[in-house]
């Protein structure tokens, strides 16, 4: 068995890249579908879209506790329960979460009537836009832009070959597209630190991307295989270390935005391991091939 | 294994880590034991705590510097607790012995509004300089209501003028976004991180409509159109020289001046209108212009300046603005006047507010992250440190190669943290996310490092093995910096943090520790 996947892996490289490109373009797919039916790329939370805030006036709620009964009614809604204090004491809590227009707030609102007794209490509610600026994703995509084509050219300077650079700047992309694509599947709702963890990506990825194109191109000893194998003994290392941290973390981090972080990076990596031993090693080795020629 | 020792300890990698390392705690100062008391947030004006001398710490301090409450009549703070049982139920016209890191205040209780309030707010005493942001600490949450009914596009410039206002005062971390409520009113929700409250009313409720006129006809206004250039710089700007402090009654008053560069236009209009003016000449010779120049700031005087008879008719676009401020002694007096300086510069440059807004409610709001986050985060972080160390462990089997290992992730990640308070950046969400990323490309690189050394396989040359690794650590560090320095650059608060963060821990770790790390492996292991 492992013998044959190795002779797969080994000889049938160029069938093999179907792979990551039939998964890039089945993403591609996804975030357009995705954005001809919602009207966004990806689900935005609360931190992306806005939402509202119910504030309560009572200081004897528990707040942990509300949190998780919302939570648990509300599997894929957005929230975040705190207090407000005033002189060092609490006199009220406020719930921010997704729910935008009137029919979600009230769900929500009746919802809450059933841990806490609202007919007494004096509440209010606010809908709130968004904390970004309309102009934020615009922006975000302009710096992602330029951001690619700056990674090119030090690729480029660096190693002083076409093909390669591409290589790189290609697996990366793949790489965030794919996981937003996943991402999407789930059904969760991106915050804004999300969007820092899909920028985390493009450093996972170049690590490896590098070290493959490093020991491929600029190394003499041995045959192509040979140092394939090589770079993949240390890069498969360098990926266990992250995925065994991350899966550990996932398990014990309370945070849910910490938890999306997290899991984002999971698939990120996953999908990374395809994109660099698959895409990266087909295409570094076609062009070796030409090269011989 | 002594002479290796000493090899170690005289490597210029490993001192220049240590060295680094030694300055990133002095600018943390972690208080490994606690820190008792309670450290003052705010002082509110007029209060008896003013009175009594306290003052509103500036913002510029680093969080261990700010005044500490130690003990009230005797009594030892040790807890935000201890401080309200011994503040609340007080009676009018006591006498409050206040005792700070800094001396003694004898405070006078007064009633107002039947309460009585020494006027202070207090958090619990910080453990370290560093900073935490809204996401970590909480901070005051103000809904602002627009005067009247506006359009959506003056409630966006509102909001994207608000934020400007709030960064050219220095503060990083601010929320603002738009809030209506159900029956479709709309709010400016505004959340900032540790400022004093009266300073957000100020700088919030004012619409700032900044006016300068001739003979009650306007010259020009504040914002972008009339107004080309603020100087904000030491050589234009600051206490005016000329003026300068004096006393005057109990106190003290001194004058700053900033200088600006008017539009073509409102220079042009300077000129009709100081053309129609009659200079009356004084016995020194030099002669003013029979009106002043006088700048108003929400319809109320802030100052008069004279005009020179040789401006006459003339379209200057350098102009020179002053005011002034005022305290109990010098220092004070320059703060104030410094204070006012910095907001009149700040509603001249963003111009003035489409709208009047007025403060409905204002309250302190925990943290979104919830208290027990911070050390839940570095429960995960340590067990991701070790969950790290047993993989390693399990494919290099050797602990001389996992001990520098771990020594090299930690350094790195005090390097961030002792960067961040030096700067006084704030610790938030994008902070930590930087770091989850320096420290995970800092395994990756330290494992390549490892692996260039083990199996250096035919090369023999120590110094060719490193320079191997270093080529792809390099490779690899260059890319991920141009990755983000676009971000840095355009990115908008979130991204802008987890860019800076990113390419600050990197930079540490492939300039100082991941080296330091190669050459203590390359002792270590050369036998």
């Amino acid at each position: 068995m492992k013998n044959k996947l190795k002779q797969i892996y080994e000889h049938k490289y160029k069938v093999l890249l179907i792979i990551p490109f039939l998964l890039l373009v089945l993403a591609l797919v996804q975030i357009a579908v995705q954005t001809s039916i919602t009207g966004d790329f990806v689900n935005k939370g609360i931190s992306l879209k806005g939402g509202s805030t119910i504030t309560i006036e009572d200081s004897s709620i528990n707040i942990v506790e509300l949190e998780n009964v919302l939570r648990e009614k509300f599997q894929n809604a957005d929230f975040s329960v705190r207090t407000i204090t005033s002189a060092g004491s609490v006199v009220g809590i406020a719930i921010d979460s997704d729910a935008q227009n009137s029919e979600q707030i009230d769900v929500l609102v009746s919802a809450l009537k059933e841990e806490v007794d609202l007919e007494k209490l004096e509440y209010s509610v606010e809908v709130m836009g968004s904390s970004l600026g309309k102009s934020f994703f615009k922006q975000t995509f302009l710096a992602l832009i330029i951001a690619f084509v700056l990674m090119g050219v030090v690729v480029l300077i660096y190693f002083r070959t076409i093909v390669p650079s591409m290589a790189v700047i290609l697996a990366a992309f793949s790489d965030i597209v794919v996981t937003l694509a996943i991402f999407n599947l789930t059904g969760m709702k991106l915050s804004t630190a999300g969007i820092a963890a899909f920028l985390m990506l493009i450093g996972y990825s170049v690590d490896t991307d590098i070290l493959l194109s490093s020991r491929l191109l600029k190394r003499k000893e041995g045959s192509v295989m040979h140092r394939v194998y090589g770079a993949m003994q240390t890069g498969l290392t360098m990926s266990t270390t992250t995925l065994v941290a991350i899966f550990v973390a996932l398990i014990f981090v309370q945070s849910e935005v910490v938890k999306q972080i997290m899991i984002i990076l999971f698939i990120g990596l996953l999908v990374d391991l395809v994109m660099t031993w698959i895409q990266n090693v087909g295409i570094l080795r076609l062009y070796l091939e030409r090269k011989k020629k | 294994m002594n002479t290796r020792l000493k090899e170690l300890l005289t490597n210029w990698r490993v001192i220049t880590l240590v060295i680094f390392l030694i300055f990133a705690l002095i600018s943390i100062q972690p208080q490994i034991f606690g820190n008792d008391g309670v450290t003052i947030r705010s002082v509110e004006a007029n209060s008896s705590a003013e009175l009594a001398g306290l003052q509103n710490p500036s913002a510029k301090l680093t969080p261990l510097a700010k005044e500490k409450i130690i003990s009230i009549n005797g009594e030892t703070v040790k807890t935000e607790d201890d401080y309200y049982r011994l503040t609340d139920n007080l009676k009018p016209n006591r006498t409050l012995r206040i005792e700070t890191d800094d001396g003694f205040y004898n405070l006078i209780t007064k009633e107002t509004n039947g309460i009585v309030n020494v006027g202070l707010k207090v958090y619990p005493a910080p453990t370290s300089n560093m900073k935490k942001g809204l996401d970590l600490e909480g901070g005051t949450r103000v809904l602002l209501k627009p005067a009247e009914k506006i359009s959506e596009d003056n409630l966006d410039l509102t909001i994207s003028n608000l934020k400007e206002r709030l960064n050219v005062y220095g503060l990083s971390d601010v929320v603002v976004r738009s809030a209506s409520d159900l029956a479709g009113d709309d709010f400016i929700l505004v959340e900032i991180a540790g400022v004093t409250e009266g300073e957000v009313k100020d700088l919030l409720a004012k619409q700032g409509k900044f006016e300068a006129k001739i003979s009650n006809e306007t010259v020009f206004f504040g914002g972008k159109k009339d107004i080309t250039y603020v100087c904000r710089s030491a050589d234009c700007s600051g206490i005016n020289p000329q003026r300068g402090c004096s006393k005057i009654g109990d106190g003290y008053t001194c004058s700053f001046f900033f200088a600006i560069t008017l539009s073509g236009e409102a220079a042009d209009r300077q000129a009709q209108l100081t053309d129609k003016l009659t200079v009356l000449s004084e016995e020194g010779g030099s002669g003013y212009l029979s009106d002043d120049l006088i700048l108003y700031l929400d319809d109320k005087e802030v100052d008069s300046l004279r005009i020179g008879a040789e401006l006459k008719g003339r379209a200057t676009t350098d102009i020179q603005i002053s005011g002034s401020g005022s305290g109990i002694d010098q220092p004070d007096a320059v703060n104030d006047a410094l204070q006012n300086m910095k907001r009149l510069q700040t509603i001249i440059i963003t111009g003035s507010l489409p709208v009047k807004l007025e403060v409905v409610k204002m309250d302190t709001i925990s943290p979104s992250l919830g208290k027990e986050f911070l050390s839940n985060i570095v429960l995960v972080g340590i067990l991701a440190i070790l969950s790290v160390v047993t993989v390693v462990l399990i494919r290099y089997r050797k602990i001389k190669i996992v001990m520098p290992m771990v020594f090299t992730i930690v350094s790195e990640m005090v390097l961030i943290l002792g960067f961040a308070s030096l700067v006084g950046w704030n610790l938030d969400l994008a902070a930590i996310a930087g770091i989850i990323i320096v420290a995970g490309t800092g395994v990756d690189h330290l494992i390549v490092i490892t692996d260039e050394i083990l199996k250096g396989e035919v090369i023999s040359d120590w110094k060719k093995r490193i320079k191997n690794a270093m080529f792809i650590v390099f490779g690899a560090y260059l890319t991920t910096l141009a990755g983000m320095l676009p971000l840095w650059f355009a990115g908008a608060g979130l991204l802008k943090g987890f860019a800076f963060t990113t390419i600050v821990g990197i930079s540490f770790g492939v300039l100082i520790a991941r080296p330091a790390y190669a050459a203590i492996i390359e002792l270590l292991l050369n036998e």
